[in-house]
């Protein structure tokens, strides 16, 4: 079902991940999001794989939501895993069979991309949407993009705005989990028969979601007037970030470990 | 100051998207004063402008004539709509609507940060607003995983740090259970008591009403009858004009006064003592004796649906949200399944078409052709959901289609009926729901929230369902569309149909349900007639289950006729009022 995905969501385990500044793990993301992209080799693949776990650890995540977390990107995973084995082909053939060939090369490329892409979802979770609330990551962004208002650049609201979408994905998708349910009721395919009606299944929950939608964004709007929201100027936080000692500690450990894998990466690479 | 709010001959109409004004006011030039301090209701039919009233006092929208003064402060430019809003708060219908933060604590502080209230005067509002409602230890919590109830507390939590005069509850009840409308009440009625906050609430609900210091009735836009609750329900026929209902003790006081020729009048209705007081002594003026009515008697049929030790768990084994229930359904019998928000009905429910299939146990139909069905079986479900035919709650979301006729045939097309069979049975249903025949050709997304609603029961009625399985279908409808509902419901029964009816609302269960099967976290924890579930008030409280406000009240009145009339023989009390009233003079002639 829809509400046993994990992604996007946060869990509350109280870890000191939890509590660091969410303007230092954007940060980290980033470096991290650069890390990933460079690692090339088996050894530095091992490295990262060894941080991920650590990481996870030390946010306390637990297994099963890793699992859920990583259960909806796996197909996806799948798919280039499959689609780089059989396009790329430098290196030597490993097996040939009429026009499918595996090289030893695209093999290993393969699984590297596949690996990439598992990798990037759990330091994404990790070190955003697991251990930061939504509004935590938005004030981060709203922290770090700062400067650009002097551009005129609307950083206010476009960080509340994306607070605001990532706080109705939960109620968004109990929504489309009971359309669904009352479209099925009524005769409505979503997963057997033809493709046209596969199609009209899922047309028959995307119109009524799309129109509560734009329903709940009036009345959202409406409620947010009342409650005296006008804009970013003269607001104040309730939870002001503050850069801590233990904050430091941790972004210095962090990237100590990104140091650690550029630098496998940098030396097997040679 | 005294008024906390004037409204004078205001105006209002919405615009259309071309910017045009709609031809039907909303408000059509209504005036009214409201004390500050009070506690007031205002009643009124869907559409007769009551959340606009309300958006106007929250300077949410301007009056295109007329004018509003809010606590002294006239709204003619920005800063003083701000000075307004900050000083009225406004919770509004949908819980989940209304929430900014994701966390329940940023969402408590998302009115005061607007403000620009500094730290930590804003920390000790926040903390001291989650204390205040109870629900501090839910502070760090995702504010969607929260219950119903609970949102609701944490609107009102949000207004309390805003540090409000007056607090303005648009419907906020209309999709709560009992008891958390009850704890809802109760936490309004103290911030009104402590803390001297004017609440104006807006309702449906005819018992909340009567807890109020004043009522409004509006109708069309306009003000048409102001005053106490004991005022406004001693003129039951401009109530009932109006299109509200009276509160069910009040009815049961009229009832009495019918069959022993009194009237009655503003005081005898003043408060519950007053009232009960009232009860007992028409009952005790009565000097006819009514003529005893038999009792009607739905005799039910076959088994039709057959529930088998049937478990299920959201999360795999760790919360269950149904475990082993067992329960047989009857042909033509109406059998509602209540209890607390969050208990497993809609669970239940989704599985008795298959929607949901059986983790453990089975669910079976035996059809009227013979066969026998169970959701066990994958090949049986598609002829299940013919049979079984499941109207979710606030079915007109559900609705997608270019006309309402498509809409309607949905079910049908997707069986592949035929063309001139379709339309012939699309009006069918349609006039069964209670729909004319003229909105057939318009989009379904311009009718009124009644209409879509009935638009939606015909689109499950037109596949001729056997068994018709409805979750709350009358929540948030005025009395007269609660009303037209629960009529149509009977008519579909006894046309044959087997209803299965989820509700929260006890009155209605008691009054139209056969029989009636309480839930309470995932278990079946009583069943039977109102008169068998309610008896015993300790072990139907124990149940979960509140009492229906007939119920509550004329065993109040027994109690009291016991008293003066030694040796009174009481029989257990009954659902409708008419019915109620007569047993009780019944009793009191034959003591």
């Amino acid at each position: 079902m829809l509400s046993d995905i994990s992604l996007g969501r946060y869990i509350d385990t109280g870890s000191v991940l939890h509590r660091t500044d969410p303007r230092l793990k954007v940060i980290l993301y980033m470096v991290y999001l650069i890390s990933i992209f460079i690692v090339n080799s088996p050894p530095a693949l091992l490295v990262l794989f060894i941080l991920t776990v650590i990481q996870l650890i030390a946010a306390k995540i637990p297994l099963e939501i890793t699992w859920s977390t990583l259960k909806p990107v796996l197909p996806l995973a799948l798919f280039i895993l499959v689609i780089n084995i059989f396009t790329i082909k430098q290196g030597d053939v490993l097996w040939t069979w009429k026009f499918l060939t595996v090289t030893d090369v695209g093999t290993t490329r393969a699984i590297l991309m596949a690996l990439r892409l598992v990798f990037l979802i759990l330091s994404t979770s990790v070190l955003l949407t697991l251990t930061t609330t939504p509004l935590k990551i938005a004030d981060a962004l709203e922290s770090l993009l700062g400067p650009l208002k002097a551009f005129r650049v609307p950083v206010h609201e476009a960080s509340m705005m994306m607070s605001i979408a990532l706080r109705f994905i939960p109620t968004l998708i109990e929504e489309t989990d009971k359309i669904m349910k009352a479209q099925e009721s009524r005769g409505a395919n979503y997963d057997t028969g033809s493709a046209f009606s596969r199609l009209k299944g899922y047309i028959t929950v995307l119109i009524p979601l799309f129109v509560s939608s734009f329903k709940r964004a009036e009345d959202l709007a409406v409620a947010m007037d009342a409650r005296c929201y006008r804009g970013g100027r003269n607001r104040t936080k309730l939870n002001p970030l503050k850069i801590t000692k233990k904050d430091v500690v941790v972004f210095i450990l962090f990237l100590l470990g990104a140091a650690a894998l550029i630098g496998t990466e940098v030396y097997f690479e040679r | 100051m005294d008024s906390a709010v004037i409204v004078r001959n205001v105006t209002f109409a919405y615009k259309n998207e071309e910017g045009e004004m709609t031809p039907d006011k909303a408000l059509n030039g209504i005036s009214l004063d409201i004390k500050a301090g009070s506690y007031c209701a205002v009643l009124g039919p869907n559409g007769s402008g009551k959340s606009t009233l309300a958006k106007i006092i929250d300077v949410l929208e301007t009056p295109d004539e007329g004018g509003v003064v809010v606590l002294g402060v006239v709204p003619d430019d920005e800063d003083k709509c701000y000075e307004i809003r900050e000083n009225c708060s406004y919770v509004f219908q949908n819980p989940d609507n209304q929430i900014v933060g994701t966390v329940v604590e940023e969402d408590v502080a998302f009115g005061p940060e607007n403000l620009g209230v500094p730290l930590p005067e804003l920390r000790e509002r926040v903390d001291a607003a989650l204390k205040y409602t109870g629900l501090y230890d839910l502070k760090d919590r995702e504010a969607a995983t929260l219950s119903g109830g609970q949102k609701q507390k944490l609107a009102i939590a949000g207004a309390l740090a805003m540090d409000p005069k007056i607090l303005i509850l648009d419907e906020s009840t209309a999709m709560l259970d009992p008891v958390s409308r009850d704890e809802f009440l109760d936490l309004v009625e103290r911030l009104n008591r402590d803390k001297g906050i004017t609440v104006i609430t807006i309702t449906h609900d005819m018992n909340e009403a009567a807890r109020c210091g004043k009522i409004f009735v509006i109708e069309d836009g306009k003000v048409t009858m102001e005053g106490s609750p004991a005022y406004i329900f001693s003129h039951p026929d401009a109530v009932k004009k109006a299109g509200l209902d009276l509160p069910q003790d009040i009815d049961l006081i009229y009832e009495l006064a019918r069959l022993s020729d009194s009237s009655v009048d503003e005081e005898d209705l003043f408060d519950d003592t007053a009232r009960i007081r009232t009860a007992v002594r028409l009952a005790s003026k009565a000097v006819e004796m009514p003529s005893e009515q038999p009792p009607v008697k739905h005799d039910h049929g076959d088994k039709i649906l057959q529930i088998t030790d049937l478990s299920y768990s959201y999360d795999s084994g760790r919360h269950y949200a149904l475990e082993h229930i067992d329960l047989e359904v009857y042909e033509g019998e109406i059998l509602a399944i209540v209890g607390r928000s969050g208990c497993g009905k809609t669970t239940l429910i989704s599985h008795l078409n298959g929607i949901v299939r059986p983790q453990s146990g089975d669910v079976t139909l035996y059809t009227r052709d013979g066969e026998t069905l169970s959701t066990n079986r994958k090949k049986d479900v598609a002829a299940i959901r013919q049979n079984v035919g499941l109207v979710f709650q606030y079915p007109e979301y559900q609705l997608f289609e270019e006309t309402v006729a498509k809409d309607i045939a949905y079910g049908l097309t997707n069986r592949g009926a035929v063309e001139d069979n379709i339309s012939v049975r699309v009006k069918e249903a349609a006039k069964i729901a209670g729909l004319t025949e003229d909105v057939l050709d318009k989009s379904p997304f311009e009718l009124s929230g009644g209409q879509k609603r009935r638009a939606a029961l015909a689109g499950v009625l037109v596949m001729k369902p056997q068994v018709l399985v409805l979750d709350e279908p009358a929540a948030g409808l005025d009395p007269r569309g609660r009303h037209d509902m629960f009529e149509t419901i009977k008519a579909l029964r006894d046309s044959g149909t087997t209803i299965v009816i989820v509700s929260h609302n006890m009155d209605e269960a008691a009054r139209f349900a056969d029989r009636i099967v309480c839930l309470k976290d995932g278990k079946k924890v009583a069943q039977g007639t109102a008169s068998e579930l309610f008896e015993d008030e300790k072990k139907a409280r124990e149940c979960g289950l509140s009492m229906p406000v007939l119920y509550d009240f004329s065993s109040k009145v027994r109690q009291e006729l016991s008293k003066t009339h030694p040796g009174i023989c009481l029989m257990p009390p009954l659902p409708f009022c008419e019915d109620e009233a007569r047993s009780i003079v019944r009793s009191v002639l034959t003591c």
